[in-house]
C-alpha cells in the first residue's frame, strides 16, 4: 500500500508540476507601434457632400493614416478636424479652417503655442473654436 | 432564589419598551431635526424640514433659515422669494433684504440686479454699502457700460481699491487683438496677422509655406510646366487664404482668452473674499 501511494505521489508530481518553460521560451516580438486612436469609418449620410467627404476620409484612413500611424500633433487629428470644420460651417469655410490648421500642423516651432495639452500628449484644438463665432469659443 | 427573582423582575421592570409614543413628525421635532441638518450643512434636507414646520407655525428665524438653505444650495429664485417674505414685520428684515440682493446677484442676471437696486423699496439702510459693492461688482462681470471709476470704487475699502481699480482699467481697456488688423496684416504679408496675435511660429511657417508655393508656381510656369504651375498656384491659394482666415480666428481666440482669464481672475478674487459680504449671526 505504501509503495502504491509513493508511486502515485511521484507520478502525479511529475505529471502536474508547474513548468517554467512557457516563461523562458522564445516569444514573438512585435515592433509595431500600437495605434491608440481608433478611426471612425462611419459614413455621414446627412447630405451628398458629407457622404463624399466621409468616403474620401475613409480612403485616407485606410490607405495612409492606418499604415502611417497616429502622427498628428493635434486632437482631433487634421482629417477629423476637416470633417468637423465642414460640419460646423460649409465646405468653403471648412476648407479655409483646414488650410489654417494644416499650416499650424507643419509649424517648425512646435511648443510655442497656447493649446491645452491632453494626457495623450496631443494639443486639444477643436474646430468649433475657428468658426469666427466668439460665442462658440471654449477653453 | 431571592437573587434570581430580583434579577428577572428587574429585567421586566427596566426593559426598553417598543411602544414609544413619540411623534417624530411633530412640528417641534421637525424643527429640531431641521436645525440639526442645517448645522450639519445638509441644507437640502433642512429646507424640507423647515418647510414642513412652517406649515404649522410661523417663525421668522425658521423662514430666514429656509431661505438661506435655498441660497446655499443654489436655488436662488426660491431663496429670493423666501427672503422677500421677511421684508416687513420681522427682526431680520434688514438681513433679509441684504440676502435678497445676494440671491439675485448669484442669479447672474446683472442687468436685473442693477434694476433692483434702483427700486428703493427693496433697499436696506443697514447694509446699503454691501449692496452698493455688489452693484459695482456686476459691472466687472458683464458687458454693461462701465460707470465712472470713482463711482465704482466708492463702496470699497481703501485696501481693496487698488486691485479693483486694476480690474476696472483692464475691463475698460482690454488688450484685445483686432480681427480687422490681423486680416489686413496677413493680406499684405502672409503670416503677419498671426505674429500680431502672438503666434510667431505659426506666422513664420505660414509666410515660408506661401512664399515657397509662390516660387514653385512661378518657376514651373516659367519653365512651361503648366500642370505643376497650376498645382502650386492652387497650393498658394490654399496657404494664403487659410492664413488670412486663420489670422482672423486667431485674433478672436486671443481676445476670448484675454476675456476668459480676466473673468476667472475677477471671480476668484471676489469669491475668496466672499464678495465683501458680512457674516450674519441670527
Amino acid at each position: 500500500m505504501i509503495k502504491v501511494t509513493v508511486i502515485i505521489l511521484v507520478i502525479s508530481g511529475s505529471l502536474f508540476a508547474q513548468t517554467d518553460w512557457n516563461k523562458w521560451s522564445g516569444q514573438q516580438v512585435s515592433y509595431e507601434i500600437t495605434i491608440h486612436q481608433i478611426h471612425d469609418y462611419s459614413i455621414d449620410n446627412s447630405n451628398i457632400g458629407m457622404t463624399l467627404l466621409s468616403i474620401t476620409r475613409n480612403l485616407y484612413y485606410f490607405f495612409i493614416s492606418d499604415l502611417d500611424g497616429d502622427n498628428c500633433a493635434f486632437n482631433p487629428s487634421c482629417s477629423s478636424f476637416f470633417i468637423q470644420a465642414v460640419k460646423e460651417t460649409s465646405i468653403f469655410k471648412g476648407t479655409l479652417i483646414f488650410a489654417d490648421r494644416f499650416t499650424r500642423d507643419i509649424n517648425f516651432f512646435k511648443g510655442m503655442n497656447n493649446y491645452p495639452l491632453l494626457p495623450s500628449n496631443k494639443y486639444f484644438d477643436p474646430a468649433y473654436n475657428y468658426t469666427l463665432n466668439s460665442q462658440k469659443i471654449k477653453f | 432564589m431571592v437573587f434570581l427573582f430580583t434579577f428577572f423582575s428587574a429585567q421586566i421592570s427596566f426593559a426598553q419598551q417598543d411602544s414609544d409614543s413619540t411623534n417624530y413628525f411633530s412640528p417641534n421635532n421637525r424643527l429640531k431635526f431641521g436645525s440639526y441638518l442645517y448645522k450639519d450643512k445638509d441644507y437640502l434636507r433642512a429646507a424640507e424640514e423647515f418647510k414642513e414646520y412652517l406649515k404649522f407655525s410661523y417663525d421668522d428665524t425658521v423662514q430666514f433659515k429656509l431661505a438661506n438653505s435655498f441660497l446655499k444650495i443654489g436655488r436662488y429664485t426660491e431663496a429670493s422669494d423666501n427672503f422677500k417674505t421677511l421684508f416687513l414685520g420681522s427682526s431680520l428684515s434688514e438681513e433679509s433684504r441684504l440676502m435678497f440682493f445676494e440671491s439675485n446677484f448669484f442669479l447672474n442676471d446683472y442687468n436685473f440686479f442693477r434694476t433692483l437696486t434702483e427700486k428703493e423699496i427693496y433697499l436696506t439702510e443697514k447694509y446699503s454699502r454691501e449692496v452698493d459693492r455688489l452693484n459695482s461688482i456686476t459691472y466687472l462681470f458683464d458687458n454693461a457700460k462701465l460707470p465712472d471709476e470713482n463711482l465704482l470704487l466708492k463702496p470699497f475699502s481703501d485696501s481693496a481699491k487698488s486691485q479693483i481699480s486694476a480690474f476696472f482699467l483692464e475691463k475698460k481697456f482690454p488688450k484685445y487683438r483686432s480681427v480687422t488688423t490681423a486680416v489686413l496684416l496677413s493680406t499684405v504679408i502672409p503670416g503677419a496677422g498671426k505674429i500680431y496675435t502672438g503666434e510667431i511660429g505659426d506666422g513664420i511657417t505660414a509666410f515660408v509655406a506661401t512664399a515657397l508655393s509662390v516660387y514653385l508656381s512661378y518657376n514651373n510656369f516659367k519653365n512651361d510646366h503648366q500642370f505643376r504651375g497650376w498645382l502650386f498656384a492652387g497650393l498658394t491659394a490654399f496657404f494664403y487664404g487659410g492664413n488670412i482666415y486663420g489670422s482672423a480666428a486667431s485674433a478672436q481666440i486671443y481676445s476670448a482668452r484675454i476675456r476668459f482669464n480676466f473673468e476667472s481672475e475677477v471671480k476668484l478674487y471676489f469669491e475668496q473674499r466672499n464678495y465683501f459680504l458680512p457674516r450674519i449671526d441670527y
